[in-house]
Parts: structure tokens; sequence; C-alpha cells
């Protein structure tokens, strides 16, 4: 029908079952991945303080904005 | 081209769907591998361009408390450090995984790596490289606190309009290939489309409200930034390419996996 390799990936690649805790996972891991570039304890109060100072360098070399 | 479809799927193992938790493994695996060595780089590259900014802190004595080691020694921080690194590197993976195993069928490629290697490009260009040019990295001694809220606001919003983006861009592109649109036509009209929708953003959206203080050499932001960038290609390209071999040993020999 077409010669292009791409114009039918559906038929050739069987989709993957996603279950529905993989997207609580990754709901999760999108909180923690906040938590970690969080700006001053916006949630976590005084814990985020902590988070805050320790992570420091992390956030900053991952390119997030800090104070 | 059926025949070579079916050819190549055998090869690459992809007859078969591979089951989400075992996908899932073979990914944090990957965010593992790419942790450990952004980290790496963090510690021997980006911390040497950290330090000058945290001097120039100390020598203003204006550096806000993080920064002083009040609370932390400089070597927990250095630890802290490469733990962040390493846990952002897992983070991603597990997002990426629950990402790949939904758009797996729809991306290009011949393997479950060479799929992975697609993907992660477009992560790091949405997630990495376009904060880099919209909003770019600064090292400690540049940001001003007063001014956190907004340039998280306008980080978040480079995120959000890039993933749009990149999403549009896919679904022109795939609609395209339904109507059988001859490959070269569909690659030009994707790249345009892209290149249009970028521009749209980067001239909407504010750049940083912060001006860089006049006693921050302009090489300690440079190196930085560089530094900066270059961790994130690292924790991207590792993410793609160690992520996707373990991926391949899975699907293409599934009684070992």
């Amino acid at each position: 029908m077409t010669s292009s390799p791409y114009a039918h990936p559906r038929v050739a690649v069987p989709r993957v079952a996603v279950p529905a805790w993989a997207w609580a996972l990754a709901l999760l891991a999108l909180f923690a991945l906040y938590l970690l570039a969080q700006d001053n304890g916006a949630v976590l109060a005084q814990a985020g303080g902590v988070a805050h100072e320790l992570f420091h360098d992390a956030r900053h070399a991952l390119g997030v904005p800090c104070h | 081209m059926p025949l070579t479809h079916r050819t190549v799927d055998r090869l690459g193992g992809t007859a078969t769907a591979p089951p989400f938790p075992a996908l899932l493994g073979r990914l944090l695996l990957g965010g593992v591998v790419a942790g450990v060595l952004s980290g790496i780089w963090q510690l021997l590259v980006t911390e040497r361009a950290i330090s000058p900014a945290l001097a120039l802190e100390e020598a203003r004595g204006t550096g806000t408390v993080e920064d002083s080691g009040e609370m932390f020694s400089r070597t927990t921080q250095l630890v802290g450090g490469f733990v962040g690194a390493l846990v952002a590197a897992v983070g991603l993976a597990i997002v990426l995984a629950a990402v790949y195993a939904a758009l797996r069928h729809r991306l290009p490629g011949r393997t479950d790596g060479s799929r992975l290697i697609v993907l992660t490009v477009i992560g790091f260009a949405v997630i990495a490289l376009l904060p880099a040019v919209a909003i770019p990295a600064n090292p400690p001694a540049v940001g001003d606190p007063d001014t956190i809220g907004t340039r998280t606001a306008i980080y978040g919003a480079v995120l959000a309009g890039g993933i749009v983006i990149a999403a549009l861009v896919a679904a022109v592109v795939g609609a395209l290939r339904r109507r059988g649109t001859d490959h070269t036509a569909v690659a030009a009209a994707g790249t345009a489309v892209g290149v249009a929708l970028l521009a749209v953003l980067l001239l909407v959206l504010p750049g940083t409200p912060d001006t860089i203080p006049a006693d921050v050499p302009a090489d300690v932001v440079w190196n930085f930034r560089l530094a900066s960038l270059g961790q994130l290609a690292i924790l991207w390209a590792t993410l793609g390419l160690a992520g996707g071999w373990f991926v391949d040993r899975l699907t293409a020999s599934p009684a070992r996996g």
C-alpha cells in the first residue's frame, strides 16, 4: 500500500498492557521528583527544609530554579 | 514490506509485548546506572563548577542558609547531591516505564532499544534542553530568593508547553502516516510544526526576572550551565542506552528474563 516502513506500526507491534498501578507508581515518582526539586519546603515545611539542603547541589545541577 | 516487518520482529523479539512489571524492572536497572553515572559527573564536574559560586556567596556574606553549611557540612551535601542525582534518575525511570509502555507500539524503531532511545531523546529535548534554553540553570550566588516563585512557574510552564508541543507533533506525524504520506514529507511537516510551536512558546513565555549580579564572573555561570547540561545529557543518554540494552535482553530471550 505504501513504501513507508513506518506506515502501519500497530500491525507489527502489539500493545503493552499497562496496569493502573503503573500510573499510580508514576504519579508517586513524579511527586518524589517534585519534592526533590521543590522550593524551600512549600509542601513538607520543616522536613522540606532538611531535604532542600541535603539535595541542594543535585537541584542546581539538574537545572531546577533555586533560591 | 510485511515480510520485512515479520523478520525484523522476530529478530527484535517484538512479536509479543513484554509484561509491564518486567519492563519496569529493566528500566529501573537502567535508572540506577544512569543515576550513578550522572552522580559521578556531578561530583567530578558539576560540583567543581558550583564551588566558585559558593566561595562568592561566602565572600559576600549574604549566602542563604542552605549554602553556608549550617545544617549540613559540605561533605554531607556532596553525598546528598549524589543521592539526589540517583533518586532523580530512578524517579525518572519509573515515569519513563509507564510512558514507554503506553507509547511502545507507536514509537518508530525495530527493537525496544531503538524505540527507547527515540523516547529518551524526546525526553531530553523537552525536559532538559528546552528549559536550558528558555530559563537556563544558574549556580548558587545568582538566584534572587524573591523571584523563586516566578522562576518556578516559568520553569513549570516551559515543561508543560514542551510536553504539549511534543504530543502535537506526534499527533501530526501520526495522522500524516495513517494517510500514507511520503516519509520525507512527514518528517518535513513534523519539523516545521515543532519549530513553529517552539518559537511561539519561547516568544510568549517571559525569560527569567533575575539579572546576574555584577560580582559573578561570566565564566562561573557559563561553566556551571555547561556542566549542568552535560549531566542531564548523561542522565538521559544512559536511561535510553542502558535501559534499552536491559529491555532488549528481556525481549530477545524471555526465558532468561
